[in-house]
């Protein structure tokens, strides 16, 4: 029985509506691009003068260039250490992985600027870190301003993200075949990589893609860390032709744009073919899978155990050290004795400025009220999209994934416009609406990810078996899918608000008095260089993510499917 | 940041201290120099009941000025807007094309950018009774106002630069960069004239008016140059000894800074002193346009200047006894101090075409 019929004008509906909002963005970016000054200009006129200056300014191709090392090293980087973490939590008797799992994860909701800033006061020339090493040794071989400071960073920080597609994929793995070649006689190493590893590779390939598409979108690590060094990439670069003529020229930026949408949308394409396979090869594996353990040894779980440990010191311990650190101090560095320097004062001054504060209140509003409407949006869309395998249905995966390749920066922006010059969205410019509306885009692939996965928990034949006695498509998603998914709804919405709190770019453009959030006056302080208040509402972005991951775990959050 | 934040506890005491004595003085009557009829105004602005402003100052630094116009003017709203001076400039065009002017007061750091707005008739023109009390050259026309006097300046750690004596004079520092080329190397940072704004404005008025500029850059570039988008951030590299000195940085936030920590050393060169201002304009159609007026007259008067020295942005008023002002400073920088005039030679540093000109000579200024 096909089940793909039903329901069509909800469907219809639901896409397009989905479509229009997606495509606004883009399509606003794209036709700036071709003009020669901002498009409510009254003298504005047609122009490929962006793509000129960009084609031809070296800075453009050594950006281009950088972020290609980037994003190609961070999957080079982030992809074998998921990989193994996954097999380790997974596939093998390790010990304490039960609680490892949520720490694994801590990185991924770190917004990207809030690491970058703990890495330079923990690991910078002058970090705490640096400092002790260098009076025990004598000197520190690193440096985290330079490419592969910048790329080592950028890939530890993404590892969570590879871990959860393989550890996922790992999951649904029947142990049998592990279990026979250990029978056989093969020691773990050989197991793990003559047969899990070509049983997962899907998924690892899969997560390589989608690393490098977020390569090509990182933006937070490379300003904070690369950009003293005039290390660019094409997001910084964005950033620079913004200011380099005086005035903004928002054609060169979105012809910038253009060309990281014509360089994600292929690895949305292959993105899209893997995910097919990948689904397709658990399918294999199937229900009823049962896992046997493989036995590490003692000898293997201090190797591993160790390596975990060094990862977290390296990717939690150091950046979330740092911005502890730098919240309670007012000084820090050579020759600083910090104990001298602890303060509540960067604190005091947060909660006094009634900008911050409210800023604090408008961020738990925008996470907590805002991200259980994205996830009834999100339902909506799923149930749209599920179990729907025509036209449409591709149509709702390619406006699911184009928002990843616009840059937050650009998104609201061009929400900023379109809530500014289409007239039935204007009342909703200064309010916090129009910032869910753009978080809710740029959460879009994401949220949809954890609402599909539940809905697929739902096995068809309860649906049919409801169509059979009766009941209509809507009866059936009210009754049985819906009660069904329940618990995993709660989980998602907890993930989601984690999204939310992190979230900076997105509203630097569009909140105004009255509406600020957390990570968009840490970007407005930025460019002042407040950095007392910058640290100090860090550790209450971490601080309130803990509050969101704890919830989110409490609520049976699948962070894996 | 530091020292803004340690006068706010100063500046919120001051506020609260002068706030019992001024409402009284507005309605009592009309401060001497203001026009008669000045009562009117305040009356029709507290019925428009709010003001917005839109400003690349931060939150921290403007709170101790809103704070004292509340307590002047308790029955007008303040909406401050920190937008970045980008962000603030883009918002005022795109609202104006949008026939939906949210601004009543712009107030950047953006010297070059505001001319601009200025010159596409974004501005609106009023005689400000505050007038007499500035220098000439910080009215433009009466629609574009200079309301600090903030300096550049070498930001050093003293630890760190160790025995190095730090120099005294631009011609001493182009030396000591050139002397010191490899004991520096990766230590020396400035703003960053790219993507900074404030930046921009320095070095090339620095190109415009001093013969030695490029020498500078080029002997900066020969030390592994660092270039920062903030002052604050400058501060947060010299103060952790990640750098050891940092030229063309805002030097009344150094001062502050160096107040707070002993370590850092601050020097105003007075074979270059030159300062810059933060601009403020009344948006053309702003939607409050009697409380923009009163804003702008209080951010110029004597109490507004004196919240705003409080908290790290020197007067431009010699009557202001808070912190530091523009005559202060000028004795600080032996008589030298060259503000930067508001006047229309900014929409040069505004022109594309100069500014690619520039960042040419920069880039291969620096490149050695």
């Amino acid at each position: 029985m096909s089940l793909s019929n039903d329901a069509p004008r909800f469907r219809a509906g639901v896409i397009l509506a989905l479509f229009v909002m997606v495509a606004a963005p883009a399509l606003l970016v794209i036709y700036q691009s071709v003009l020669d000054a901002p498009f409510f200009d009254d003298n504005v006129r047609f122009s490929l003068e962006a793509f000129r200056f960009v084609l031809t300014d070296p800075e453009f191709y050594r950006a281009f260039w950088t972020t290609t090392l980037y994003a190609f090293g961070m999957v080079l980087v982030a992809v074998p250490l998921g990989g193994i973490l996954a097999f380790l939590i997974t596939r093998t008797d390790l010990k304490g992985r039960k609680w490892l799992e949520p720490i694994v994860l801590v990185p991924m909701f770190l917004s990207s600027i809030v690491l970058a800033f703990g890495y330079t006061v923990s690991v910078g020339p002058s970090g705490f870190v640096t400092i002790a090493f260098k009076s025990i040794f004598g000197s520190a071989p690193w440096s985290i301003y330079t490419l592969p400071g910048i790329i080592l960073i950028g890939g530890l920080s993404h590892v969570p993200t590879v871990y959860l597609y393989v550890a996922s994929a790992m999951r649904r793995l029947p142990s049998d075949l592990e279990e026979a070649a250990r029978t056989a006689g093969a020691g773990i190493w050989r197991v793990s990589l003559d047969v899990t590893l070509p049983m997962v590779l899907p998924a690892l390939v899969f997560s390589a893609a989608l690393n490098l598409l977020l390569g090509f979108e990182t933006f937070g690590i490379p300003l904070v860390l690369g950009d003293p060094n005039g290390i660019l990439v094409l997001t910084t670069y964005i950033y620079k032709v913004n200011t380099i003529f005086g005035a903004p020229t928002y054609q060169v930026m979105a012809a910038v744009t253009v060309f990281l949408i014509l360089i994600t949308l292929p690895l949305v394409f292959i993105q899209r073919r893997l995910l097919r396979h990948a689904r397709r090869f658990a399918a294999v594996g199937g229900k009823g899978a049962r896992t046997n353990l493989l036995k590490l040894g003692t000898t293997g779980q201090a190797i591993a155990l160790s390596l975990i440990g060094l990862w977290l010191l390296v990717s939690v311990f150091f950046p979330v050290g740092g911005i502890v650190l730098r919240a309670f101090v007012e000084t820090w560095g050579e020759g600083i004795k910090l104990t001298e320097q602890l303060t509540l004062a960067n604190f005091r001054a947060v909660f006094e400025i009634p900008s911050l504060s409210r800023g604090i209140l408008n961020t738990i509003l925008l996470a907590g009220f805002g991200g259980a409407i994205a996830v009834a949006f999100y339902l909506l869309v799923g149930l749209a999209g599920h179990r729907n395998r025509g036209m449409s249905g591709t149509l709702l995966d390619y406006s699911v994934l184009l928002p990843r390749a616009l840059p937050g920066l650009i998104v609201g922006l061009t929400f900023f416009w379109l809530f500014l010059f289409v007239p039935f969205l204007i009342p909703l410019r200064t309010t916090l609406i129009s910032l869910l509306i753009a978080y809710i885009i740029v959460g879009l692939s994401y949220g949809l990810r954890i609402i599909q996965s539940t809905l697929l928990q739902v096995a068809p034949e309860l649906e049919e078996s409801a169509r059979i006695t009766g009941a209509n498509v809507y009866r059936s998603w009210r009754d049985v899918v819906i009660p069904l998914v329940k618990p995993g709804l709660a989980g998602a919405w907890a993930m989601i608000m984690i999204v939310f709190l992190r979230e900076y770019a997105t509203g630097v453009y569009l909140m105004s008095s009255g509406t600020e959030v957390i990570g968009s006056l840490m970007v407005s302080l930025l460019t002042s260089g407040a950095m007392d208040q910058i640290a100090a509402l860090s550790f209450i972005s971490i601080a309130l993510t803990a509050v969101g991951l704890t919830l989110a775990l409490r609520l049976g959050a699948k962070i894996h499917d | 940041m530091l020292t803004r934040r340690h006068f706010l506890a100063a500046t919120g005491a001051l506020v609260s201290a002068t706030a019992a004595g001024v409402a009284p003085s507005w309605s009592q009557g009309v401060p001497s120099g203001y026009p008669a009829d000045y009562k009117d105004l305040v009356e029709k602005a507290v019925k428009e009941g709010a003001v917005s402003i839109y400003t690349s100052t931060d939150d921290v630094q403007g709170r101790p000025l809103i704070e004292a116009f509340k307590a002047a003017f308790p029955g007008i709203r303040v909406d401050y807007n920190d937008l970045g001076t980008n962000g603030a400039y883009n918002r005022v065009i795109s609202e104006s094309a949008a026939k939906q002017v949210g601004s009543d007061i712009v107030w950047t750091s953006a010297m070059d950018l505001q001319m601009v707005l200025v010159s596409k008739g974004q501005a609106e023109t009023y005689k400000s009774p505050e007038i007499a009390h500035l220098p000439a050259w910080a009215n433009y026309n009466d629609s574009l106002y200079a309301t600090s006097v903030e300096p550049v300046a070498i930001m050093y750690n003293k630890s760190q630069l160790g025995a190095l004596k730090p120099p005294q004079t631009r011609a001493e520092l182009i030396a000591f960069l050139n002397t010191n080329k490899d004991a520096l190397k990766g230590r020396v940072a400035s703003f960053d004239p790219e993507k900074s704004g404030t930046g921009f404005l320095f070095f090339n008025n620095d190109a415009r008016t001093t013969k030695d500029t490029w020498d500078l850059v080029k002997a900066f570039g020969g030390t592994d140059p660092k270039v920062y988008g903030s002052s604050g951030a400058m501060r947060e590299k010299i103060s952790s000894g990640e750098h050891w000195i940092a030229f063309n940085v805002i030097g009344s936030y150094a001062i502050e800074w160096a107040k707070k920590n002993s370590n850092l050393g601050v020097i105003l060169t007075p074979d270059h002193a030159a300062a810059f201002s933060r601009v403020a304009n009344i948006s053309k159609g702003a939607p409050h346009p009697a409380a923009a007026r009163i804003f702008l007259d209080f951010l110029l008067s004597q109490k507004g200047q004196t919240a705003m020295a409080g908290s790290g942005a020197p007067a431009i008023r010699t009557d202001v006894t808070e912190g530091l002002n523009i005559a202060k400073l000028n004795e600080m920088a032996g008589g030298k101090l060259k503000p930067i005039p508001v006047s229309a030679a900014l929409l040069e540093g505004a022109d594309p075409k100069n500014r690619a000109e520039f960042f040419q000579k920069w880039k291969q200024a620096l490149r050695g």
